[in-house]
């Protein structure tokens, strides 16, 4: 199945519509707006994340951190892979509207139910 | 001394296991889906998780104290938000003028 064309329509403020890129930028996002962005976004909300824990423990167990470390990295490749390429399925499977929508109060509860969570765990300075 | 395999694959396993579904790759899923750059979507997650692997890896066990990680979550609590915000006007603004 050749590669789809990307449709370029941009709407009225010059923004390509699908295109999340970041906060507020108003031309195309840049490939940079994007990676920053992304990378921000999942590194913070990696930290403290149980995947770390995961690692932790098992490099502490092992006394080999340099391959948990490597099989880690594998993995996360992996899925974030796997998350990249779900999310361009249903972008082809979803009208671009729809898919905003629904990306965006999934977007919106994780959000939520990340700030709970960190607020639930913040040490009590008493 | 052998590469290890087990241990390369258990950490593999597990990792990925525990990733499979988890928030952080929901928002990937959510961010590539509505990006014009999957590309630049699968390289700032990768390095993002591998930096956070890393990090978590060095630190060992005091990575709590270190780094005061609910902060930081908050922190990406309000980056989700913003995201989410920032989607869900656009699709409202889309839907009154429909794109050709």
């Amino acid at each position: 199945m050749s590669d789809q064309q990307e449709p370029a329509s941009t709407d009225a403020t010059g923004n390509t519509p699908g295109d999340t890129s970041g906060l507020g930028s108003s031309a195309a996002a840049s490939w940079g707006a994007v990676f920053v962005t992304t990378a921000t976004t999942v590194f913070l909300a990696e930290l403290g994340d149980k995947t770390q824990l995961a690692a932790l423990l098992l490099s502490a167990q092992s006394g080999q951190p340099l391959v948990v470390f490597a099989g880690a990295s594998l993995a996360l490749i992996c899925s974030s892979l796997v998350g990249v390429v779900l999310g361009r399925w249903l972008a082809r499977l979803l009208a671009p509207e729809l898919l905003e929508r629904l990306a965006g109060i999934l977007m919106v509860v994780l959000g939520l139910w990340l700030g709970r969570q960190a607020i639930l765990t913040l040490p009590n300075f008493s | 001394m052998a590469l290890p395999l087990g241990l390369l694959a258990s950490t593999f396993a597990t990792v990925f296991l525990a990733e499979l579904g988890d928030k952080t790759q929901l928002a990937i899923v959510t961010i590539s889906g509505t990006s014009s750059r999957p590309g630049a979507v699968f390289a700032g997650s990768a390095t993002a998780l591998v930096l956070a692997s890393l990090v978590g890896a060095a630190a060992g066990g005091s990575l709590s104290s270190l780094i005061p990680t609910n902060l930081l979550q908050l922190a990406a609590a309000v980056g989700f938000l913003l995201i989410g915000m920032q989607l869900i006007i656009r699709s409202l603004a889309s839907t009154e003028t429909p794109s050709e």
